[in-house]
């Protein structure tokens, strides 16, 4: 039993679960299932260091042989692939019935297998051609899950903005690998490390990943497609997919020799990710869309770590670099963990209020504790706070750029503002989950779906525990994790292979247990004081009001207002206010929307110059046959007048 | 010989200004009708060794081009009952301009181009890019349907002088599939205009641009 053997019974598990998905159910989540686990197993195998998989076919598909290409990298990913992918699986079993769905459940599993395998294919296909017909196949599953409830006008034009963006990324990336396959002579790829005349390609890679991957500025599609999608499949979006241009960025910033400049560049656009991705979550009131943000904030973490590895490599592979990288692709893991457990517990709260909007919900914490107490521990992970593990990989990237800021030369200078930058995010993360638990858990229920609500079924919470459960594994034994990390990263830059882990990392871990174990204790002894005391409920807030009501409770807009006026130069929020007047006023209410700027200000101004051009290039099409016969003839004369000048004397 | 046949073909190039200039359409198809004839005639100059099979291509040539054709679209213009003043989009004088104007741009074009020494001498080339040229003109510069058919004819013809130049190398056979394509054409559109005449009470073309999407 290999790798091999696993991934082969991983593929053909998925084969039977696309084929069954629309007609059995549960053939279909076991297959899932069976197959996650055998890809989780092959990769754990990899990263334990057991043998690399490569295998490439006597017989070509579409031209080329098929070349799988199962090394550290590939397993890294694919693991997050399949913890994920398995547990939203289960998850939307439930949640996405074919009773409560029957024209999009059928459909939508079976494009879920198609998703899971198109991604896997991705991340394992070690030839161009073969490696664009996955990522064009995983695009278009995406477009069909993100528009399963395309009964909604709203969904389907999250839908065809995903569509347009993801086919601008994937002409970049036919750009990038037919470049490569024309410059290399082959459409295979590998390590290409001494071949400084594809550098320049770096950039067009970068704008290809970086769409897929929700980097500012070309996020513009993310929100609206994670908020308009089913919940699980934008756990799966946010947890996954966007990593495929993370993954694509760290395959070929590896294999390809980064241009100059390349790692500033990176971490440049991470800091304005993970500044701005924040900001703009704060200002949202639709919870899912608020989430969808953090994907792009945590992107920019990401692209931080990556960045300051590409400036480490070209200096002479300073071991901080290393630190920085480790972080990043543990914060890979990291993210796709904590943001998918969020997005399926705010998926079950849409579930059972039926709406995503904050100010219709509250106090749900009451009705849903488990999926409460789940998702606030999302919410402490992904705010970077110990004992979870995003304060791991936060905490990782920190200790290489500290490490830079003593490193010689004018890095020192640029890392300090990145810090501080990062720093900030963390901040402002944590401010903006507190809002959001706030919100939606505590106070008062502020709709009468908020009061309805019920805790969902042991099938919906028993995926949200397992990625809890892992984010506190990480958490606890980061030593353990960084293992893994290491591999990946010594494939990415061979130089660091030998490279051991912070020593601090065991300590740290050691801290984090027992600031567990304090804090449970601390809750243990609370809830028994507590409970010899005696409860008594009563309405929170009344300020002395005689009738309080719900409606008086913070709102989300006033809870982030302030933070929401320092950003308020790119959020460019929307506002109107009518404020009580006179003695005895007659109403006011205050409506305020927080746009999706660069999509509202950049990206549709230019699409409308384009139209605008095109509309004269319209006119050419009148339906004049006299003109048309003109235009043939200039066209003839013109091509005369091209050979004439080529041939003549 | 040469001087015969540069006589046919600068007889061709002015039968095309006659059609450019012709205010009626029984005129130009009547221009038309004489260049096929003319045109027709000249396998019978070229090839040398005179065969049954050239003078047969000849033959059919001068009555498709001469007779049938012409014959088919003054019954087209009867039975569609289409007025007989053209109605141009470039008026006369200046068509008669353009048409001269690219005459004289052919005879002067040709000289650039590689030619072969046996074709230098000739007008073959001229009389075909003029011919081309007229072609075009008409198709441009008319709104009737019927004069756009002449138009074609003439670009025919054009095309035709340019496969004399290979009559060497290519059988009279391909020239002769062509005539029948070109037959088979006007009469479909023979057909065609009498169905818009019938349907729309026009034959402007001006007026069929709502099918261009």
């Amino acid at each position: 039993m290999t790798a091999g053997h696993l991934l082969l019974f991983a593929a053909l598990a998925m084969l039977v679960s696309a084929l069954t998905g629309r007609f059995a159910r549960r053939i279909w989540l076991a297959s899932t299932i069976a197959g996650a686990v055998a890809a989780l197993a092959a990769a754990v195998w990899v990263l334990a260091g057991g043998a690399e998989f490569e295998w490439r076919s006597g017989f070509p598909v579409g031209g080329e042989p098929l070349h799988v290409r199962f090394d550290a990298i590939s397993a890294f990913f694919i693991a997050l692939l399949s913890i994920v992918g398995g547990a939203c699986a289960v998850y939307s079993s439930e949640y996405w019935t074919d009773e409560a769905h029957p024209r999009s459940a059928r459909a939508g599993r079976v494009w879920w297998s198609g998703l899971l395998m198109s991604l896997g294919a991705v991340l394992l296909s070690s030839n161009g051609l073969h490696f664009l017909v996955a990522w064009e196949l995983f695009a278009v599953s995406c477009y069909f899950l993100i528009t399963l409830d395309r009964q909604r006008a709203e969904t389907r034009q999250a839908g065809w903005l995903f569509l347009a963006a993801s086919h601008a990324a994937t002409l970049c990336l036919f750009a990038f690998f037919a470049t490569m396959a024309a410059r290399t002579g082959s459409w295979e790829l590998g390590p290409m490390r001494e071949r400084s005349d594809l550098s320049p390609l770096f950039w067009l890679a970068l704008l290809g990943f970086g769409v897929k991957a929700g980097m500012f500025p070309l996020h513009i599609w993310l929100p609206s497609a994670h908020a308009n999608a089913p919940s699980h499949v934008s756990a799966v979006l946010s947890g996954v997919a966007i990593k495929a241009g993370i993954y694509g960025l760290v395959r070929f910033s590896g294999w390809l020799p980064p241009p100059a400049g390349a790692g500033w560049v990176v971490a440049a656009l991470g800091v304005a990710s993970a500044v701005l991705g924040v900001a703009f979550a704060l200002g949202q009131h639709d919870l899912k869309r608020l989430l969808a943000y953090h994907s792009v904030e945590n992107i920019g973490i990401i692209l931080i770590g990556l960045g300051f590895a590409l400036v480490a490599r070209a200096q002479g592979n300073a071991a901080w670099g290393l630190l920085a990288l480790a972080g990043a692709l543990l914060h890979v893991w990291n993210h796709g963990l904590f943001k998918s457990l969020l997005f399926l517990g705010s998926g079950s709260v849409v579930h059972a209020t039926g709406t995503r909007e904050m100010s219709l919900l509250g106090g749900l914490w009451r009705a849903m504790p488990w999926t409460a107490g789940l998702f606030m521990l999302g919410a402490v992970a992904i705010s970077g706070l110990p004992p979870l593990n995003g304060f791991i990989s936060e905490w990782l990237v920190f200790l290489g750029l500290f490490d830079a800021v003593n490193s010689p030369g004018s890095v020192a200078l640029a890392t300090i503002p990145a810090l501080v930058l990062l720093g900030m995010t963390g901040a402002l993360a944590l401010a903006c989950f507190t809002k959001v638990c706030g919100i939606v858990f505590l106070g008062q229920p502020r709709s009468g779906a908020a009061e309805r609500a019920r805790e969902c079924g042991p099938l919906m919470i028993g995926p949200m525990i397992v990625l809890a459960a892992a984010c506190l594994a990480i958490g606890l034994a980061p030593a353990f994790f960084y293992l893994a990390v290491a591999r990946a990263a010594a494939e990415w830059n061979p130089a660091w292979g030998g490279v051991g882990g912070p020593a601090s990392l065991g300590t740290l871990g050691l801290a984090n247990i027992l600031l567990l174990l304090v804090g449970a204790l601390a809750a243990t002894l609370l809830w028994w004081r507590t409970i010899r005391a005696g409860l008594r409920r009563a309405p929170t807030w009344d300020c002395g009001y005689a009738k309080p009501t719900a409606r008086m409770q913070y709102t989300a807009g006033s809870f982030a207002g302030i933070i929401n006026e320092w950003f308020a130069w790119i959020l460019r929020p929307w506002r109107e206010e009518r404020r009580p007047e006179g003695a005895f006023p007659s109403g006011a209410s205050l409506v305020d929307h927080t746009p999706e700027t660069v999509l509202e200000h950049l990206v549709e101004p230019a699409g409308e110059v384009v139209m605008r051009i095109s509309g004269l290039a319209r006119r050419l099409q009148h339906g004049r046959l006299q003109s048309y016969l003109l235009y043939i003839v200039i066209g003839l004369i013109a091509v005369a007048a091209l050979v004439l000048r080529a041939n003549g004397p | 010989m040469n001087s015969t046949l540069n006589l046919l073909i600068g007889m061709a190039m002015g039968l095309n200004l006659l059609a450019l200039g012709g205010s009626r359409v029984p005129q130009v198809i009547r221009a038309v009708a004489v260049q096929g004839i003319v045109l027709g005639v000249l396998p019978l100059l070229l090839e040398h060794d005179f065969g049954w099979l050239v003078a047969l291509v000849a033959v059919i040539t001068v009555m498709v081009k001469g007779f049938l054709i012409p014959g088919l679209l003054n019954r087209a213009m009867r039975a569609a009952k289409i007025e007989r003043e053209i109605d141009p989009f470039i008026g006369f004088v200046p068509s008669l301009l353009l048409g001269a104007g690219g005459t004289i741009a052919a005879v002067a074009g040709a000289r650039m181009l590689p030619l072969l020494p046996e074709h230098a001498g000739t007008l073959l080339v001229p009389g075909a890019l003029a011919s081309i040229f007229t072609g075009f003109i008409l198709l441009i510069g008319r709104a009737k349907a019927i004069s756009q058919v002449c138009g074609y004819l003439i670009l025919e013809n054009g095309i035709y002088l340019f496969g004399l130049l290979l009559i060497r190398s290519t059988p009279l056979l391909v020239e002769s599939g062509i005539l029948l394509d070109l037959t088979v054409g006007v009469f479909v559109i023979g057909i065609i205009v009498d169905r818009i005449q019938r349907a729309f009470d026009s034959l402007d073309t001006r007026k069929l641009t709502v099918l261009r999407e």
